[in-house]
């Protein structure tokens, strides 16, 4: 643009006025950052360093010499870090049976797998507390039988700290199951391959090539599932809680419900996990940025595909048992909760099988509303995500720009920032009292969806773009390509699926947001999340449960559509 | 009887809103009230209040009271809220509003005959009430099985493991009714509830768990019963526990018009009188919670008699409640909710 205004007499050349677009962009996602989340979170944290418009520690004093967050705070970090382990252990050998083995069903287990990323974690740890909780569970019950127990409790128990993890594992390890599967099909095989040729077996091969490879996408997968578990508050809520196991997020919302004071407490205590995202940050860019290596060069590359062998029937018959127990079931537990009349009764007994929680959900105009709200609210942040995605990938991987690390380090500590310590500093400067007045428009919640969960997208595509060559680039660029034109030409198209992963990263926790959507929704904005804990809490849990089946066939549905229309290139 | 009493009801309301058409039209503008009432009964009395102001616009905005007063202080912040009426929690948020400067008097016609507290400078009325008791599933447990007493609830240790309550640091009821058992049974109740491991989890969540027989009993509102037992047949039941039971009531208050969303305090006036009228008085005996006007005929479907509720009533000191929030919210998540 600048190009065209430069002076048609001059005799200078034109490249004096040059102006560069990325510049541009970069700029805007900067400046975006900047006023819609370091300065609400600022000005939270003036609040409470502040708090009576004096600075004053007594607030953090006070918070962490309390006996019972020191207890909340060594539960989260023993969560999340059990969380984060259980998940990865999990996630590779998934990822490399699906991505690199002839194991049976494998595209079938890649869908699975993901499931339980489309729903919402509350709604998981609903169903495993009706499956194992100590009194009634319908696997205790089961296990009584089998194990001849008399006895009217347990053997199990899900309100512990062992259960919480459970279940946190169950709903995170698709986040460090995605990140290494991407990475894993993008990989040069020929290192594999030349090992194989060198004679190390399938087992060696991947100890000794695969899994050193791995190591940057592994790290990335793991610290996203610590970050992720520490801010949850579903899962805790519903199955720590009730069994005296507390984490920071259910403290910082019992603070909230204090009033103001409350709130300059929950922001204190908040700041602990902050700090964690931080202490995360830097992790990953120290141990990782060490690890680096690039795994797709110009050649074209296709991931060979290791015999399992003898092992192929064994392995599947494993990984089918791990898919009943961890997905199957759950989902059973919720799909039959939603056309049951008295949820004590079983399914098939007289008269309690009814589809009256269904007609009547989708019978509501308000949740028709709520639906179709949240599906445009989604595919706005995660489009608006994925662009800024991209633009941090390329700062980070192909540039040398000082602060570069600046708004990567923003994007990392927004979806460390519990949700409602975000839509709170939103409510309080966003009000027309700064300047701007985005409260009660769905402009406010699209930001907020994306200051929480843009770094699922960014971590995807920044891992993805680590891979590939810059050398394709600069061929692009010496043949005579803008800027522009090579993105589009050559990158985008190279690293498509991870782009459309984490467009859909970013859509699936945003369509169900719950938390900040709780505090920022309006008249005309309400969303399905919402509704669904709404139902949930108040109304009927089979409301609920029809109500999240119904929005998982729809999730469900849109990843097969997509797919369908590119062709295989665009699933999760 | 109860029928007829329900038709001559309908049939007054009809004639006091044909006259009332025209007596409403001069309120305009817009009102936006916040409140914790169920969706259903939101939607019913948003039709209601159309045809009784047709020139004002009057909009609900609806969620839980927890939220709802997180969202007020959130807006707090910026000296101005984003409603012109509150119909949310018990009166110790009331009294904390009115302190704080956020509310606008009104002396209402209405405060005549009202059988319960009001505000006497007229800064917020009770609208609706509430009550805490006990719910069971005679499908899986017998009376005799169960906790039928707030003191065998915390006290009698068969019942160990089985019971769950609402929790106080996240929901006004409970807080409301932890006061009161407080006050009954003094400190040593907090610490009895904490051996008995009592789950402590939001809304009326917990029903489900009396549906599989995972508890025995659940420490719960009145209405959250009620309303599964008329909109889904359900045969779980409630009552009032041998040592009474705790009416909680929930008030309606109007925001100063310099703090509020569209200064209009006219409506929000007009409005509080309806909502206080026998008419306005249907709805909420409708959403399953009792009225607040004295001699009121009906009762909620299945509710008990607000009567016999306010003769087997355990008084709240609402003063208390709001002065010693922190120090009672503090006695009993040390004694309850952790280890």
């Amino acid at each position: 643009m600048a190009q065209q205004t430069a002076p048609m007499k001059s005799a200078l050349p034109q490249r004096r006025f040059y102006f560069d677009v990325k510049w541009l962009i970069i700029l805007v996602i900067v400046a975006f950052l900047l006023v819609f989340q370091v300065f609400p979170l600022l000005y939270m944290l003036y609040k409470a360093f502040f708090p009576e418009s004096v600075f004053s520690l007594s607030t953090f004093t006070r918070l962490y010499t309390y006996e019972m967050n020191w207890g909340a705070l060594c539960n989260t970090l023993i969560a999340a870090a059990a969380t984060m382990v259980l998940g990865t252990v999990l996630a590779f050998p998934l990822a490399w049976l699906v991505g690199r083995t002839n194991m049976y069903g494998k595209k079938f287990f890649r869908s699975l797998f993901v499931l339980t990323y489309m729903v919402p974690p509350y709604l998981g740890a609903m169903a495993w507390t009706r499956l194992l909780n100590q009194n009634a569970g319908t696997i205790n019950v089961f296990l009584r039988g089998l194990l001849n127990i008399d006895a009217r409790t347990g053997p199990l128990n899900i309100y512990t700290i062992a259960g919480m993890i459970w279940v946190l594992t169950t709903f995170y390890y698709p986040y460090a199951f995605i990140t290494i599967s991407r990475a894993m099909e993008k990989m040069d095989p020929s290192l594999e391959e030349a090992a194989r040729i060198s004679g190390a077996s399938p087992l060696k091969t991947v100890a000794t090539i695969t899994l050193p490879m791995m190591t940057p996408s592994l790290i990335a997968g793991a610290l996203l599932v610590f970050v992720c578990a520490a801010s949850c508050y579903g899962i805790p809520s519903i199955v720590g809680a009730p069994g005296k196991v507390h984490t920071v997020t259910t403290r910082i919302v019992e603070y909230m419900g204090l009033g103001q004071a409350g709130i300059n407490d929950a922001t204190g205590l908040a700041v602990f996990l902050m700090i964690m995202a931080i202490i995360i940050l830097y992790i990953s860019d120290v141990v990782v940025a060490r690890k680096q290596y690039i795994t797709v060069s110009g050649k074209s590359t296709r991931p060979n595909i290791v015999d399992l062998g003898r092992w192929r029937g064994l392995t599947t018959a494993l990984v089918s048992l791990f898919s009943v127990i961890v997905i199957v079931i759950p989902f059973i537990t919720i799909a039959t909760t939603s056309v049951k009349k008295n949820l004590g009764k079983g399914l098939f007994e007289a008269n309690n099988f009814t589809t009256m929680h269904w007609t009547k959900i989708f019978g509501r105009d308000d949740i028709i509303e709520s639906l179709i709200n949240s599906i445009t609210f989604a595919a706005a942040a995660a489009t608006i995500g994925i662009i800024i995605s991209f633009t941090m990938a390329y700062l980070l991987q192909r540039t040398r720009v000082r602060g570069r690390k600046i708004p990567d380090f923003l994007i990392t500590l927004g979806s460390g920032t519990p949700s409602v310590v975000i839509a709170l500093g939103l409510i309080m400067t966003m009000n027309g009292k700064f300047g701007i007045n985005l409260y009660n428009t769905a402009a406010i919640m699209i930001i907020a969806y994306l200051i929480k969960y843009l770094m699922m997208g960014m971590r995807t595509v920044v891992s993805a773009m680590s891979q590939i060559h810059v050398s394709l680039e600069e061929s692009s660029q010496a043949s005579g390509a803008g800027w522009l034109r090579t993105m589009f030409k050559v990158t985008v198209p190279l690293i498509f699926p991870s782009i459309a992963a984490g467009w859909f990263l970013i859509f699936i926790p945003c369509f169900y947001e719950l938390s900040m959507s709780t505090l920022l929704y309006s008249r005309d904005t309400q969303v399905i999340g919402y509704m669904l804990h709404y139902y949930w809490t108040y109304t009927s849990q089979q409301q609920a449960s029809a109500m999240a089946f119904g929005i998982l066939l729809v999730v469900v549905a849109l990843n097969f559509i997509l797919n369908k229309l590119t062709k295989g290139e665009f699933s999760i | 009887m109860k029928k007829l009493l329900a038709t001559l009801l309908a049939l007054l309301m009809l004639c006091g809103m044909s006259g009332a058409v025209a007596e409403n039209a001069d309120v305009t503008g817009k009102v936006i009230i916040y409140t914790s009432m169920y969706q259903d009964i939101c939607d019913m009395m948003s039709e209601a209040l159309k045809a009784e102001f047709p020139n004002a616009e009057i909009e609900f905005f609806q969620g839980g009271t927890g939220t709802l007063q997180t969202k007020v202080a959130g807006e707090m912040e910026s000296g101005k809220l984003g409603c012109d009426m509150l119909m949310v929690a018990e009166p110790a948020y009331s009294l904390e509003l009115k302190e704080g400067g956020w509310l606008h008097p009104y002396l209402t016609e209405a405060r005549n005959n009202m059988r319960f507290p009001y505000d006497e400078e007229g800064y917020w009325y009770c609208v609706r009430v509430c009550t805490m008791g006990f719910a069971y599933n005679p499908e899986m447990y017998s009376k005799e099985e169960i906790p039928t007493s707030y003191e065998a609830f915390a006290y009698d240790e068969q019942f160990k493991n089985t019971l769950s309550m609402s929790n106080p640091l996240t929901s006004g009821t409970a807080m409301a009714t932890i006061v009161g058992l407080l006050d009954k049974f003094g400190e040593d109740y907090f610490v009895a509830l904490g051996k008995q491991n009592v789950m402590i989890e939001s809304g009326s969540s917990a029903l489900a768990k009396l549906e599989t027989g995972e508890c025995s009993v659940v420490m719960i509102l009145e209405e959250s019963v009620l309303k599964k037992r008329e909109e889904e047949g359900s045969t779980l039941e409630w009552f009032i526990p041998d040592d009474g039971n705790v009416l909680i009531p929930s008030t309606v208050m109007t925001v100063a018009p310099e703090k509020s969303a569209n200064n209009n305090v006219a409506a929000c006036e007009a409005i509080t009188d309806w909502l206080l009228s026998d008419e306005g008085q249907s709805y909420i005996v409708k959403g399953w919670m009792h009225s607040v006007l004295t001699d009121y005929p009906t009762e909620p479907y299945d509710g008990k008699p607000t009567q016999e509720l306010m003769d087997t009533n355990i008084e709240v000191d609402w003063e208390k409640c709001y002065t010693e929030r922190d120090s009672i919210r503090a006695l009993f998540q040390e004694n309850v909710t952790v280890e």
